[in-house]
């Protein structure tokens, strides 16, 4: 399955819910699957994106919160992996788009293109329920697991890389409010004297 | 741990909750376990997730002031190195506010040269990012210096912090009479310099390295 299907078939089953998507290739196809106001696009700090689904989670937890990850990005931050699995909300999904590339700057091989395994890293740093998906039915089977039963969820979803074919609104400001008044916490005014 | 907390520690605590701040974010160093004991025994209200490095700290801080909650990351100076790419790809352009607290090392009273350049450059760092910053001068006025930068954060809608110095957080552990016998007791290689002649600090605000100070921080 190609990321751009793959991601298809995450913003169809997604809901409300919340996602988090990594910079470049990770947060294009998810506006280009569908923009939404609850998407939540980086346009930079390269790994981070599961660590702000994790703070989200934390300070939502009514919300599921979904992350879009690259398996390039979560490499540069597998830290996360054991705070969520210290942390442990049981509303995160942490969706790792593992292509073995670098995709967004040129296609060079990552770790898991050789002997890396992030669902076998996730389950070792205590999330248990970690999952490796090859194709549309078994994403779509941990995807309808993860919305009933409770997490973190792991899901990692070997994907072929897929051209771009859209890139979200750059303006940073814009996406944070547009997201915070979708989810029902509009940032509040600043005071004023 | 039967330990008081010291007073400074008491007032950081007491400012993040003034400002508002519910979850805390932290890589620790020794003063800041003071202030980590301080919101477990005093401000139950206010939850503290440690994370492995502290770009990852303000990655949870951002996540969580878009579900809507006010956060603070606690580091010691050092970590700030880790924390640049997160507060200017992230936390600045979003304009996402947290509150900073930077445990200081490498200023006045500082052993350890590894802790120096980073420590020397926090403030020129926090500059040239444009991160508003203000400095913890007493145990009197620290819970207002701590509220106070919480609140240009979150009031701007940008980081901002408040820098811990090593003349606050070091603290009298050892008073100057036991100072002066332990200097008859030949613990001269421990020494540090002699502070008050040189730099004209009050016996109160003496750090350094004797023999019974906390142990060295992380790092």
């Amino acid at each position: 399955m190609t990321r751009l299907d793959a991601t298809r078939i995450v913003a169809a089953s997604a809901g409300d819910s919340p996602i988090v998507a990594s910079l470049g290739h990770p947060a294009y196809d998810l506006f280009a699957a569908g923009d939404r106001p609850a998407n939540f696009y980086t346009w930079g700090s390269m790994g981070l994106a599961s660590s702000i689904g994790l703070g989200l989670a934390l300070a939502r937890p009514d919300a599921r919160a979904i992350v879009v990850d690259g398996d390039g990005s979560l490499l540069m931050n597998l830290g996360s992996l054991a705070t969520i699995g210290w942390a442990r909300p049981d509303n995160l999904v942490l969706i790792v788009w593992d292509n073995a590339l670098y995709a967004t700057t040129g296609g060079q091989e990552t770790a898991t293109a050789h002997h890396a395994d992030l669902a076998a890293a996730a389950r070792a740093l205590g999330i248990d329920r970690a999952a490796t998906v090859e194709d549309e039915p078994a994403l779509r089977a941990a995807l309808a697991r993860a919305r009933v039963e409770p997490g973190p969820w792991a899901i990692v979803a070997k994907v072929t890389e897929s051209a771009p074919i859209a890139k979200p609104p750059f303006d940073c400001v814009f996406i944070k409010q547009r997201f915070m008044a979708a989810i029902g916490n509009p940032e509040p005014a600043t005071r004023g004297l | 741990m039967t330990q008081s907390a010291p007073a400074w520690a008491s007032a950081v605590g007491a400012g993040i909750d003034a400002a508002g701040i519910r979850h805390v974010v932290y890589v620790p160093d020794n003063p800041l376990a003071h202030v980590l004991r301080v919101l477990a025994r005093d401000h139950s209200n206010i939850r503290a997730t440690i994370a492995t490095r502290e770009e990852e700290a303000f990655g949870i801080a951002a996540g969580l002031y878009l579900g809507g909650a006010r956060a603070a990351v606690l580091l010691q100076s050092s970590g700030l190195g880790n924390s640049l790419n997160a507060l200017t790809s992230l936390l600045i352009p979003y304009q996402i506010p947290v509150a900073i607290v930077v445990s200081m090392r490498g200023d006045v009273g500082e052993w350890n040269a590894a802790q120096v350049p980073m420590g020397r450059a926090v403030r020129a760092i926090f500059d040239a990012i444009g991160v508003a910053h203000a400095t913890a001068a007493s145990p009197d006025t620290t819970a207002d210096t701590v509220r106070s930068a919480a609140a240009t954060a979150f009031d701007t809608r940008l980081p901002s912090a408040c820098l811990l110095p090593r003349n606050l957080t070091a603290g009298p552990v050892v008073p100057r009479t036991s100072i002066a016998s332990e200097r008859v007791g030949g613990l001269a290689g421990r020494q540090p310099r002699e502070r008050s002649g040189d730099l004209g600090a009050p016996a109160s605000e003496r750090v350094g390295g004797l023999a019974g100070r906390q142990p060295p921080s992380k790092k």
